[in-house]
């Protein structure tokens, strides 16, 4: 039973990152800008949080475990990730140059921003910033401990509060709010119909660079705090200048969602759901009997994209102007 | 034709900022540092050969630089042979470069500049051919032996351990080995039987992973105290596990690692620096044909190169007394205990690990695979 816990509880921490990277993608994306960018975004998003909540707790050392300090880290991470994104979208929309390849510039500058400003300010390519935001069974009551260790709904309550990182329930707050947001908002709807026919919205009176400005900034913003959340699970708060290929991970979430903030999640889970049961697989008695290699769980997932994509390709969900510059003098 | 010019101004910037960041301006520098594929300041091994390198060069007037080879954890030998080209360019005559992986890469600088001295840090000597060519290793066994053996005497019967490399690294292998003999030698004296946990599986490019806490995550709930976190940056994972649990511990290597976390218990320790700048102390004396060329230095507790951190706020055990320390490490370094090191070439083997648990009567050691 503790190893199920476990599963579920590191399923939820792996795709906690990913489908808010991964629904950033989308808002870029949906707005007409392919971002290819998530991981240097999420990377830079770390570094900047990271900084700053190294920064305070030099300061107050009390407040290593303060989840006020978390919540200024999500949004420190959020408002960086944001702005690097800046520069993608600069050179996507203004400069109007090609999409893949400003991508692919940030993912080798954030890199280097890391290696660069860590050696500088603390002689290493890491800030390892010392705070624990993670809540525990033992920080909670007699009663509450008694109910997730000795009920029968034990194990639900262990899940939702035990081995808790306050960025969990952050990302699921926001990718719900963010998700009806694009879907049943004005604006919302305004920045996908710019991925779709910028020059129709033109012609109504949308103003398709802000639009597009607006949804890189928002996709940029959310996979800082996808870089955030992830290094607070997994990496003891310590940001470096990678986030273990999590932002090319979430780009394949994102196809695999077919633009879809639905089956993002659910894509998201499966991912974190097949990964942990492969690592796991040798720990859970029943599933180290079938002796199958981990390579196996680790297979299927991709399997599975390769079998969606195959199905899926008269439907495809991907927005028909992403990637091209909008003119407006070309009709 | 202005669009043009932002972009490319915009791009410029871009590359320019990267270029800046990973390759290292090219100063005229005496002792130079190349890394293999970690970064340099990675708080473990590259870092420690650098520190002993630049504190040489602080302390005796010498000019010392480091090298990055291109392409970061991904660098080949093409990358390492570019980035010691350009040291021996920028006026190297000393060479120092850590980590197996430069094998190749020495060999065929070394050949092509015999005039240039190389420091091979975990390596080993290439032959007579090859006289400016000197080598250090360390016995991690005995580090390694050192941690597994106080973790059992302080109390702890579940213990286990994560190494980079993914099996095929020597040194990470070699701290495995000495890590199960450690705890077994314990047990043994102390008269019970533990359990050691092996595993090789999320560590062969040494970087934090969801995978990696997720596998430590799950040994800590089956009943493990303790982990030792062997290789770079692993051990951020195996902390973020460590602190989820009420009173997981965690062992760290190289360095001491205790300001990392109140997690971590005790670092099973390589003397890099001090080797480092002894070796190029040697260098400048003068003495690298009668002491140096085509040798290689295997260094442990016997010069103080291995063993545990002593110092009063990185000595965080219950029971296991300093003096029940020295008495071992003293043990270790007269030669009246010697630690095995006859490890397989690839050590992620269930087989090597099945002979090794035969042989160790009082540990139960099983590789998790």
């Amino acid at each position: 039973m503790d190893t199920f816990v476990i599963l579920i509880q590191y399923t939820i921490l792996y795709a906690i990152p990913l489908m808010i990277v991964a629904l950033g993608g989308l808002f870029s994306e949906r707005s007409g800008i392919i971002n290819l960018a998530l991981e240097g975004e999420m990377i830079f998003g770390a570094f900047i949080g990271a900084l700053v909540t190294k920064l305070i707790i030099a300061a107050n050392p009390q407040l290593a475990t303060s989840q006020w300090l978390l919540i200024l880290g999500v949004i420190i991470s959020g408002l960086s990730g944001g702005a690097f994104s800046l520069l993608l979208s600069f050179s996507a929309i203004r400069a109007k140059a090609d999409q893949t390849i400003g991508g692919t510039a940030l993912n080798l500058l954030a890199p280097a921003i890391v290696c660069t400003f860590g050696l500088i300010l603390f002689n290493s390519e890491k800030v390892i910033t010392g705070a624990r935001f993670v809540i525990i069974s033992s920080q909670y009551s007699e009663a509450m401990q008694n109910a997730m260790f000795n009920s029968w709904f034990g194990p639900i309550l262990r899940i939702m509060f035990d081995r808790l990182y306050l960025t969990t329930y952050i990302v699921i707050f926001l990718f719900i709010a963010l998700s009806i947001w694009l879907y049943k908002s004005k604006t919302g709807t305004h920045i996908r119909a710019c991925g779709e026919h910028p020059s129709a919205c033109d012609s109504v009176g949308i103003n398709v660079v802000k639009m597009r400005y607006l949804g890189t900034t928002i996709g940029g913003a959310l996979a800082g705090i996808g870089g955030y959340a992830y290094i607070v699970a997994c990496c003891a708060a310590t940001a470096e200048s990678s986030v273990a290929g999590l932002g090319f991970f979430a780009l394949a979430i994102m196809i695999f969602g077919n633009w879809n903030p639905i089956l993002i999640a659910l894509g998201a889970l499966l991912f974190g759901f097949l990964k942990c049961i492969g690592v796991l697989s040798s720990q859970i008695s029943f599933l180290s009997t079938l002796n199958l290699p981990m390579y196996f769980y680790n297979i299927i997932p991709y399997f599975i994209v390769l079998v969606v994509l195959m199905l899926s390709k008269r439907k495809s969900g991907v927005p028909k102007a992403e990637g091209i510059p909008y003119d407006k003098g070309a009709r | 034709m202005k669009k043009n010019l932002i972009l490319s101004l915009a791009c410029a910037v871009l590359v320019l900022a990267s270029a800046f960041a990973l390759s290292s301006c090219g100063k005229k520098a005496e002792i130079a540092v190349v890394t293999d594929v970690g970064l340099l300041m990675d708080g473990g091994f590259n870092q420690g050969t650098w520190e002993g390198a630049e504190g040489y060069a602080k302390a005796n007037g010498k000019t010392v630089q480091y090298y990055q080879p291109a392409n970061g954890a991904d660098a080949t030998d093409a990358d390492r042979i570019t980035a010691m080209q350009t040291a021996i360019k920028n006026g190297a005559k000393v060479i120092v470069t850590p980590g197996f992986l430069q094998a190749a890469a020495i060999e065929t600088v070394a050949k092509e500049n015999p005039e240039v001295k190389f420091v091979f840090v975990d390596g080993w000597n290439f032959g007579p051919e090859y006289k400016n060519v000197t080598a250090i290793s360390y016995k991690e066994e005995e580090s390694g032996f050192f941690a597994g053996y106080a973790a059992v005497k302080d109390g702890y019967t579940k213990l286990g351990g994560t190494f980079g490399g993914g099996g095929t690294n020597p040194a990470c292998s070699r701290f495995a080995y000495g890590f199960a003999q450690g705890a077994n030698a314990a047990a043994a004296e102390m008269n019970k039987t533990v359990e050691v946990k092996i595993s090789f599986k999320y560590g062969s490019t040494f970087g934090a992973s969801t995978e990696l806490a997720t596998q430590i995550a799950g040994w800590y709930s089956n009943g493990t105290e303790i982990v030792f976190a062997c290789g770079g940056s692993m051990v951020q994972s195996v902390i973020s596990a460590a602190e989820a649990t009420t009173n997981g511990k965690v062992i760290g290597v190289d360095v001491d690692q205790a300001g990392l976390s109140d997690r971590v218990l005790t670092s099973a320790v390589k003397g890099l620096a001090v080797s480092v700048e002894q070796v190029l102390g040697q260098f400048y004396a003068g003495e690298w044909d009668a002491k140096l060329a085509d040798k290689t230095q295997n260094l442990g507790a016997a010069v103080d190169a291995t063993g545990l951190p002593t110092a009063s706020s990185s000595w965080r055990f219950a029971t296991f007394t300093k003096a029940e320390y020295d008495q071992l490490f003293a043990k270790v370094k007269n030669g009246s205990l010697t630690i095995k090191n006859d490890i397989a070439d690839n050590c992620d083997d269930v087989e090597f690990w099945a002979a090794v648990n035969t042989a160790c009567a009082n540990a139960n050691i099983s590789l998790d695979k």
